[in-house]
C-alpha cells in the first residue's frame, strides 16, 4: 500500500533528499569551522609570539635573555597546554608551564614568516606550534621562537560545534520533512477532489467533473470528462435499443393476440390456450424491460425541481377517464408552491404509477398529499382494503425490484425505484381513509 | 354506429374491427396519419381508436387537428410506448381514454361502450346558471365562456345539483345517484369530490346547508 503510494513516495524522496542536503551543509559547515578556530588559533599564538620577541634580548656575552614575557597564566601553569620557548645553539629559555620539557625543535622554520605545523607535545598527544626564526642583533645567531597550544582543545570544540550543529539539523530536516508532507498533501489535493467527483460519476452518468483545474490536472479532469460523456452516449443508445426493442415487440404481441382470437374462433382452442399464454409470458418480459429502461432515464442531476400539484392534476385528469378511475373522488390536497426535487417526467412516472395502483384498489376516493419543509413529503392515499403491517414488508420485500418482478405487479417498484435514484424513499403505511398510504420523502 | 380504427399494422386492424363489427359497428380503417386526420376530418365518427405510432403524422398531431377543427367524437388511445408522460400528453391533446399495447380486445370494447354510454342517452338539454353553462348532451361544462374539464363522476354530480337547482340536496341521495349504493363512509368522499369540484367551478357556486346538504344556486 505504502510502497504504491505516491504521496508516501514524494515524501519519502523529499526526506531523503533533504537528509542528504543537510548531511552535506553540517559537513562542510563543521570543516569550515574548525578552519576557522584554526587560523583563530594562530592569531592568538602569533600575538603570544610577538610579545615573547619583543621581550628577548642578548646580553654582551652573546646569553639570550627574555623580560616581560606574555602575562597568561597557562604558560606559568606547568602542563598547561599553552608553552613558549626561545632557543639559541647555545641557550633554551623556556616558559614555566614546560617545566622540565622541551618543545621539539625545527629545522624548517623560515625568518621570514611564522610557519604553523602540528606535532606531539611534551604532555599531549597533539600540539600546535608557531615558529620562526629571528635575529636580534646584527651578526648574531638567530633564535628559534616557538609557540606552542595543546591541539585538543581545538578539536573538542569543533567537535562539540559538530554535535550541536547536527542536533539543530535534525530539528530542521523534522521541519522541512514537515513542510514536504503539507506540500505534497497540497498538490495532491485536485486528485482527492478528483476522486470524489469520480465517485459521484459513478452513481450519475450524468455527472461531470468542474471544468476548471490545476493546469497539471487540467487534461486529466478532460479526459475523464470525455470518457463520461462517452459511457452516456453508450447508455444512452444501449437504453435507446432496449425500449425500441420492447416497444417493437408490442405491436407483433398485439398480432400475435389478433392470430390466437383467429385460432380460437376456428376451433383450435388448446393451440390458442397456447400461444395466449406465451404472449402473456414476453409481454411480462417487456413491461418489466420497459419499467427498467424508464427508471433508468431517471434524471439525477443536483438541482432538479418539479411542481407537485400541477403534475398530479395531470396524472389525475388521465386516472378521472380510465374504467377503474371514473367513479372515483379525487382529492389533490398539494400546496400550490411544493416543488419536489426531481423532472418533471419522473414526478408523472412515479405518481402515475402510484395512483394508479391506488385507484386499483380504491373504493371512492383517492387522495394526493404532500408538504415541504426540510422533507419534501408525496402521499398517495386510498379508501380501499389497505395492507396491513406484514403484508406492507412483504408487498415491499417480496422483490419489489423491477429486475425481479417479471412484470406483475410493477406499480410498488416503478414508484420505489424511482423515488430511490431521486434519493427518496418510499414507506407503506394504513391511511386514515381506511386503506394503503403510501409515502415518498426527499430530505432536503 | 361508425368506428374509425387507426392503426398501420394489418393485423392489429383487422383484429379490432372483426370485434367492433361483431358487437355491431360499422368500421372504418386508416392506416396512416394523413389518412386518419382526412377520414376523421370529413366523416362523422361515432368513436375513434387511435394508433400513437403511425406514418406519415403521429396520433398526437392527428388528434390535436381533429380537435382544433371542432371534431369532437371520443378517442380512445392505443399506444405501445404506455409510460405516463405519454398519457398526460394524450388526455392533454383530448383524448378520452388510454390504453397500453398490447391489451385485451374484451377490455377495448368494455371501454368502447362505456364512453358512448356517457356520450349517449341524454337529452340535449343546456343549464346556465349564473357564470356556468352546463351541457348535458357533450357533457361539457363552460365557465365565463371558457370549457372547464371535469371528470365524469365530477360531471354527473354537478349535473345532478343543477338539476335540483336551490334545492339542497344530501350527501347520501348524491352517493346514492352516483354510486348507486350508498354508505356511510361515502359522504367524506363526497365531500371530497364536492372541494375539488368547487376549485374548479368557483367556491361561491356551491353552498354548504349544514344538516341539510349541498346546493347549487344562482349567484344573488
Amino acid at each position: 500500500m505504502i510502497a504504491r503510494s505516491l504521496r508516501w513516495r514524494l515524501i519519502a524522496t523529499g526526506a531523503i533528499a533533504i537528509a542528504a542536503a543537510l548531511f552535506a551543509a553540517w559537513f562542510f559547515m563543521t570543516l569550515l569551522f574548525e578552519h576557522h578556530l584554526e587560523r583563530r588559533l594562530a592569531d592568538e599564538l602569533q600575538r603570544d609570539g610577538l610579545k615573547v620577541i619583543a621581550g628577548l634580548s642578548l646580553t654582551p656575552g652573546g646569553a639570550l635573555v627574555a623580560q616581560d614575557m606574555p602575562a597568561d597564566d597557562r604558560f606559568a601553569t606547568p602542563a598547561s597546554g599553552l608553552y613558549w620557548q626561545a632557543s639559541t645553539a647555545r641557550t633554551v629559555l623556556r616558559s614555566r608551564s614546560l617545566w622540565d620539557q622541551a618543545l621539539p625543535t625545527s629545522s624548517t622554520a623560515s625568518k621570514e614568516q611564522w610557519s604553523e605545523r602540528l606535532g606531539a607535545g611534551p604532555f599531549e598527544p597533539r600540539l600546535v606550534l608557531l615558529e620562526r626564526r629571528i635575529v636580534l642583533d646584527a651578526g648574531s645567531n638567530p633564535v628559534l621562537v616557538q609557540i606552542g597550544q595543546n591541539a585538543d582543545a581545538l578539536t573538542s570544540a569543533g567537535r562539540e560545534f559538530g554535535r550541536e550543529l547536527a542536533y539543530f539539523l535534525v530539528i530542521l530536516w523534522l521541519a522541512l520533512s514537515g513542510a514536504a508532507w503539507v506540500q505534497v498533501a497540497l498538490g495532491l489535493r485536485p486528485l482527492g477532489a478528483i476522486r470524489r467527483a469520480v465517485d459521484r460519476l459513478r452513481q450519475s452518468p450524468a455527472e461531470r467533473l468542474a471544468a476548471e483545474g490545476p493546469a497539471e490536472v487540467q487534461p486529466l479532469i478532460d479526459a475523464i470528462n470525455a470518457l463520461a460523456d462517452a459511457r452516456e452516449d453508450d447508455l444512452d443508445r444501449a437504453r435507446r435499443r432496449a425500449a425500441d426493442l420492447a416497444h417493437g415487440l408490442k405491436t407483433p404481441l398485439a398480432a400475435l393476440a389478433a392470430q390466437s382470437r383467429r385460432a380460437r374462433a376456428d376451433g383450435a382452442v388448446q393451440a390458442a390456450d397456447g400461444l395466449d399464454r406465451a404472449i402473456a409470458a414476453v409481454r411480462g418480459a417487456v413491461e418489466s424491460e420497459l419499467a427498467r429502461t424508464r427508471v433508468a432515464a431517471v434524471r439525477r442531476d443536483a438541482g432538479l425541481s418539479c411542481p407537485a400539484r400541477v403534475i398530479a392534476e395531470q396524472v389525475v385528469a388521465v386516472l378521472e377517464r380510465t374504467e377503474a378511475g371514473e367513479g372515483l373522488a379525487f382529492d389533490v390536497d398539494l400546496p400550490d408552491a411544493l416543488r419536489l426535487p426531481l423532472a418533471a417526467e419522473d414526478l408523472t412516472e412515479l405518481l402515475g404509477a402510484a395512483a394508479e395502483n391506488a385507484v386499483r384498489y380504491a373504493r371512492r376516493r383517492v387522495r394526493i398529499g404532500g408538504s415541504g419543509g426540510a422533507t419534501a413529503v408525496l402521499m398517495v392515499e386510498d379508501d380501499g382494503p389497505g395492507l396491513d403491517e406484514k403484508d406492507a414488508q412483504a408487498a415491499l420485500a417480496r422483490g419489489a425490484r423491477l429486475d425481479e418482478s417479471g412484470g406483475q405487479g410493477l406499480g410498488l417498484a416503478i414508484v420505489r425505484d424511482v423515488a430511490e435514484a431521486t434519493g427518496g424513499t418510499l414507506a407503506l403505511a394504513r391511511s386514515d381513509l381506511g386503506g394503503l398510504a403510501i409515502r415518498i420523502s426527499w430530505p432536503g | 354506429m361508425r368506428a374509425l380504427v387507426v392503426e398501420d399494422e394489418p393485423d392489429v386492424a383487422d383484429d379490432i374491427r372483426a370485434a367492433l363489427q361483431a358487437v355491431g359497428f360499422v368500421v372504418d380503417i386508416a392506416p396512416d396519419g394523413r389518412d386518419a386526420w382526412f377520414s376523421g376530418d370529413v366523416e362523422d365518427y361515432d368513436i375513434a381508436i387511435l394508433d400513437l405510432g403511425l406514418p406519415h403524422l403521429d396520433g398526437l398531431s392527428v388528434l390535436k387537428r381533429w380537435r382544433a377543427a371542432d371534431r369532437l367524437f371520443p378517442v380512445i388511445i392505443v399506444s405501445a410506448r404506455g409510460d405516463w408522460t405519454e398519457r398526460v400528453e394524450g388526455i392533454n391533446a383530448g383524448a378520452d381514454d388510454y390504453m397500453g399495447k398490447p391489451f385485451e380486445m374484451g377490455e377495448l370494447i368494455a371501454r368502447v361502450r362505456g364512453l358512448l354510454r356517457r356520450a349517449a342517452g341524454r337529452g340535449s338539454s343546456m343549464v346556465a346558471i349564473g357564470p356556468l353553462r352546463i351541457d348535458s348532451q357533450r357533457m361539457s361544462v363552460e365557465l365565463n365562456g371558457v370549457p372547464v374539464r371535469l371528470s365524469p363522476l365530477e360531471f354527473r354530480l354537478l349535473d345532478y345539483l343543477a338539476h335540483n337547482i336551490a334545492r339542497a340536496v344530501p350527501a347520501t341521495e348524491l352517493a346514492d345517484h352516483l354510486y348507486g349504493t350508498a354508505d356511510s363512509g361515502d359522504s367524506n368522499a363526497i365531500e371530497a369530490l364536492v372541494g375539488r369540484l368547487r376549485r374548479k367551478v368557483g367556491a361561491e357556486l356551491i353552498a354548504t346547508r349544514r344538516g341539510f346538504g349541498y346546493v347549487l344556486d344562482q349567484p344573488a
